[in-house]
């Protein structure tokens, strides 16, 4: 396991600037997560071969925020499901804490902690039963599983939902819930998926304070969004993402010094463009500047989430 | 390092569903309050609705009854009924009321077809249940040696309309009354004659009954629960499997879990622990709840049931002990069923199939004259049924014989189910299906727009579903035609089976050659082909003695195959038509098309057996089926082994060129003057291999298989994915 590695923000890890990425990826060795050229196809019965991802390549540090942004169905959840070996690649390979998420599933699963838009919570148990049963799963000990969830019930101010069951919870307790399961057996990595779709202001922001913290405590965060302010509030680095390429990749100061664009925004919509027609996927899907739009709108939807 | 199950895992994930399941409303009232009520309420039902039924009097329009002699008397005037002497229970005479038309309508008057027409319409209407007319005269089919009373007897006629419940009952009643008439009439001649009415029954009949009162019982219990275990079994698996697969994903738990370091096999013996223990619950409930509805209507009315008391302890034992495996099998396959579910409420849906495909399997080993045997304990289900039919029953020496066929037979279908149960869970495109509707125009645009260089499962299952269907209908259009045999065996063989496969290829394959292992193998396996066919023919063919002796051929359809055969030219155009035909068009079909397209099911050797199965199955004979499926899977690993498809040809056609020779193979023989010790010949001119044959030849088979064995394997990406996930490194060595 890597462990404590500096974070990007205080500048010792100088980000990467790669348009296009380069075919053979990088060569840290200290990274918590290599990505090297990722693909990913499926096959719809309407649209035919669905090129999800066309052969990313990232690493992602421990101690650091590492976002993925880009636009419904750009290929972050792709990415990330691969990441928490839900998903198998078609093509290139990726590593979590040392370990292939194709060959060695469960052992990546024990470096993971998997936060999804999606991501359930049982209806019939309670909030504690729930983190506690994860809990077990990983192996905790009684003794030391029960001083790990009251420490995280009282980081995380799930106290008064200790014992509510799951049918109960708002969409803003479930989300908490999904936290504490993630952490309970205190990963190296957290993966959170678009994490805060869905949630309202005061507990999106609640949210990302959370993980604000977690970067503090040296994990490695990696964190999918297609909001650009949480992005700029939150992450020591970026990967821009669009039709399963990764067009840009750095701090967000070195980007929009590359790019020139002082706003992210613009800067998304740059790329995009740039990217043009070559980078559709299938001709039956929207067209950039349509992607691009939904952006904006997305963004509109959440007019404050300061961190 | 090898995989090993982590059971503390499993246990973990058990108790969380079961208390999940405990927890849900829903399924308590499914698996506990709904059998408790529901057989109550069907007692009570009954007892209602068998009351009803049997209290409701009838009523027989009777017209004639003055040719009818006065003695011995039909009717009780005074009651309008029939006479309480004729009813076999006096009691039930005010049951069949008597309605005489002559007292309704002036009947002098009318002509017979207008008294016809008026007790039709009567009948019709549901005024009356039943006529009966007496006609005057005598007995039309008595005779000249008839007796002059039974000449003048007039002549009864019934009718009823058995379109209507109510005028069955009165047929039934009526029947019983005249049957007991008839014999009065007999008796109340022989009065009149002086002759003794003991000529009536030579004999008296004096019947015993052995079995003493347990055993009678249990014979009763032994139909009746082996049904209720499996469909309680199945049912009361269903719904927990759905809740703990669909309902996970309509929850969106799944990720969660499958996020979790458990392993997909540990999740999914954890479900299937959890599916099984509410799949007992449910039989045993169901059970409980039927012993205590029949002792209560036992007590409530004897006569009703009579024969039938509370089951022997000993039924109940064997159930519960039958019940686990049963369980076992149905809750894999239901979980595995439920795992391909987008949602609780499309979960629902593959019930029925299932049903539909249980059902028969249940309901055969009911059907009379299928005992226990050899043959019936290998069937899958119905095994298990007829065992436990035999141990309910107490016949223990005959269970005892088949006990471990059947145990043998449900272990390796349990295996099998769990199998896919897990290899369920690890397809992501399973578990993350999309909503989209299955359109078969769109699946089928798909196939031809996506296609890969060799086809998909879902392509190869469905030229094999293509084959048979063609086979079956080709076959039937052809012999009623009554088209000479050759032109069938042609038309089969070239439409049925060789153009969807050859079609399926062209249009859903980028690779024709790479589907249809359309290469040559390296020299030395040519031979091996040909000298594997040849050592292994004799073993073939006393397994195919030992299949029919399992499961005997009628003479007839014998017959009909030999007849058919004979019709086959000789020669060379007979090894043409029987051995090289089938051999490139069935191997094309099978090894070629359908075991490319099964092999991107991640597992090799389930693809051979799978393949095999289908292959045995277009054959259309039972017996037949059995040893080409046996054969198939040899077929299906020399064509891995070799990857071309001139091996599986080779040695199918040798296989079956050595099949067609047994006749000159014989005559060869005896002229050689060969030792009879070795080869026989049998009836019919048939050779037939000695038990020293069969096992030197079964040694070089496998010597020769042994050399297969050593020949590379070029696996699928799917299968080398699979193979690298058993192979992976064990959790316990990763980091704290």
């Amino acid at each position: 396991m890597v462990e404590g590695s500096p974070g990007a923000r205080s500048g010792k890890r100088p980000g990467r600037f790669l348009v296009p990425l380069p075919a053979g990826g990088f060569g840290a060795g200290e990274s918590m997560i290599q990505v090297r050229q990722l693909a990913k196809h499926y096959f719809d019965l309407r649209l035919g071969r669905i090129e999800a991802l066309r052969g990313i390549s990232f690493d992602a540090y421990a101690g650091e925020i590492f976002g993925l942004l880009g636009a419904n169905g750009a290929g972050k959840t792709t990415t990330l499901r691969i990441l928490a070996t839900l998903l198998q690649p078609s093509g290139g390979t990726a590593t979590v804490g040392g370990y292939d998420v194709v060959r060695q599933p469960a052992l990546v699963r024990r470096q993971i902690g998997y936060v999804s838009a999606n991501t359930g919570v049982y209806d019939r148990m309670t909030a504690r039963e729930m983190v506690e049963h994860f809990g077990r799963l990983y192996g905790l000990e009684q003794r030391v599983l029960c001083r790990r969830i009251d420490e995280l019930f009282e980081r995380l101010q799930m106290r008064e939902i200790a014992e509510l069951p799951g049918a109960k919870m708002s969409t803003g307790m479930k989300q908490k819930v999904s936290i504490a399961r993630a952490l309970v057996h205190d990963p190296p990595v957290l993966i959170f998926d678009e994490a805060t779709v869905g949630l309202d202001v005061v507990v999106a922001r609640s949210l990302l304070q959370i993980i604000g913290t977690l970067r503090e405590s040296g994990k490695c965060i990696v964190f999918s969004t297609h909001i650009m302010r949480e992005v700029e509030r939150l992450c020591d680095r970026v990967g821009i993402i669009h039709h399963g390429r990764l067009l840009a990749l750095g701090t967000l100061e070195e980007l929009k010094r590359h790019y020139g664009h002082e706003d992210l925004e613009d800067l998304f919509y740059h790329l995009v463009a740039e990217s043009g027609s070559g980078a559709a996927r299938h001709e039956g899907e929207l067209p950039a500047p349509e992607q691009a739009s939904s952006l904006a709108r997305s963004e509109a939807e959440r007019p404050c989430d300061s961190v | 390092m090898r995989f090993r199950l982590n059971w503390r895992n499993v246990w973990l994930i058990w108790q969380r569903e079961v208390r999940d399941q405990f927890r849900d409303r829903r399924m308590l009232f499914l698996i506990f309050v709904l059998p408790l009520l529901l057989y109550p309420l069907m007692g009570a039902t009954f007892l209602q609705l068998a009351q009803f039924v049997q209290e409701t009097p009838t009523t027989v329009l009777v017209l004639g009854r003055k040719h009818l002699p006065p003695e011995p008397p039909l009717f009780d005037l005074r009651q309008r009924t029939f006479h309480p002497q004729w009813f076999d229970r006096p009691e039930d005479a005010p049951l069949l009321r008597v309605q005489f038309l002559e007292d309704t309508v002036p009947v002098r008057r009318l002509d017979s077809r207008t008294l016809e027409q008026l007790v039709r319409r009567r009948l019709r209407t549901g005024q009356v249940q039943a006529a009966l007319v007496f006609s005057p005269g005598g007995n039309a089919d008595s005779g000249a040696e008839a007796t002059a009373p039974a000449r003048r007897f007039p002549r009864p006629q019934l009718l009823y309309y058995s379109a209507k419940r109510g005028s069955q009952v009165a047929h039934r009643r009526l029947w019983a009354v005249l049957r007991n008439y008839r014999t009065g009439v007999v008796r109340h001649y022989f009065r009149q004659n002086g002759l003794s009415e003991r000529l009536l029954e030579p004999f008296q009949l004096n019947e015993q009954d052995l079995a003493d009162q347990p055993l009678r019982q249990a014979a009763v219990w032994s139909a009746v629960f082996p049904f209720m275990l499996l469909i309680w079994g199945l049912t009361g698996a269903f719904y927990p499997a759905i809740d703990l697969c669909a309902g996970e994903k309509e929850r969106g738990t799944l990720e969660t879990l499958l996020c979790s370091p458990a392993r997909r096999s540990e999740i999914v013996w954890g479900k299937l622990l959890t599916v099984m223990l509410f799949s007992v619950l449910t039989v045993v409930l169901n059970l409980a709840s039927v012993a205590l509805t029949g002792a209560v209507v036992v007590a409530q009315v004897p006569e009703a049931v009579r024969g039938i008391g509370p089951p022997p302890p000993a039924a109940v034992f064997w159930v519960l002990l039958a019940l686990l495996p049963v369980a076992a099998l149905f809750s894999a396959l239901c979980l595995a069923l439920a795992a391909f579910a987008r949602s609780s409420k499309e979960g629902q849906y593959y019930l029925m199939p299932l049903f539909l495909v249980a059902l028969p399997l249940v309901i055969l080993p009911m059907s009379p004259g299928v005992e226990l045997s050899l043959g019936n304990s290998l069937i899958p289900v119905s095994g298990i049924v007829l065992l436990l039919r035999a141990a309910i029953e107490g016949d223990y020496a005959q269970a005892a014989r088949y006990v471990l066929p059947v145990v043998f037979v449900t272990g390796v279908c349990v295996w099998l189910a769990v199998r896919w149960a897990v290899d369920q869970f690890n397809r992501e495109t399973v578990l993350f299906r999309e909503g989209e509707r299955l359109q078969l125009g769109l699946w089928l645009r798909h196939l031809l727009r996506d296609r890969d260089q060799t086809p998909s499962v879902a392509a190869a299952l469905l030229c094999a579903v293509l084959i048979l269907l063609l086979k079956f209908f080709l076959g039937l259009s052809v012999s009623l035609r009554q088209a000479s045999v050759p032109v069938m065996i042609v038309t089969v063989q070239l439409v049925a089976v060789l153009l969807p496969a050859g079609l399926m290829t062209v249009l859903f394959t980028s690779s024709p050659r790479k589907t249809l292992l359309l290469q040559l193998p390296r020299p030395a396996a040519v031979p091996m082909a040909v000298l594997l066919a040849v050592v292994l023919h004799p073993v073939v063919v006393a397994v195919a003695q030992v299949v029919e002796t399992l499961y005997p051929l009628s003479p007839e359809m014998k017959q009909a195959a030999r007849a058919l055969l004979e019709q086959v030219p000789g020669g060379p155009r007979r090894l043409l038509l029987l051995a090289l035909l089938p051999a490139v068009c069935e191997e094309l079909a099978f090894r070629g098309f359908i075991l490319s397209g099964l092999r991107h099911m991640g597992h090799r050797r389930l693809a051979i057996v799978l393949c095999a199965v289908l292959f045995g199955m277009i054959h259309a004979v039972v017996q037949q089926a059995i040893v080409a499926a046996l054969v198939g899977v040899v077929l299906g690993y020399i064509t891995v082994r070799s990857r071309s498809l001139l091996v599986p040809v080779l040695f199918h056609a040798t296989h079956n060129a050595l099949s067609l020779s047994h006749e000159q193979l014989a005559q060869l023989w005896q002229r050689l003057g060969g030792p009879q010790w070795l080869l026989r010949t049998a009836a019919e001119g048939e050779l037939e291999f000695t038990a020293p044959v069969v096992l030197v030849s079964g040694l070089l088979a496998a010597a020769v298989l042994w050399w297969w064995r050593s020949q590379p394997v070029e696996p699928t990406p799917e299968e080398e994915l699979l193979e690298a996930l058993a192979h992976q490194e064990e959790p316990a060595s990763a980091p704290a």
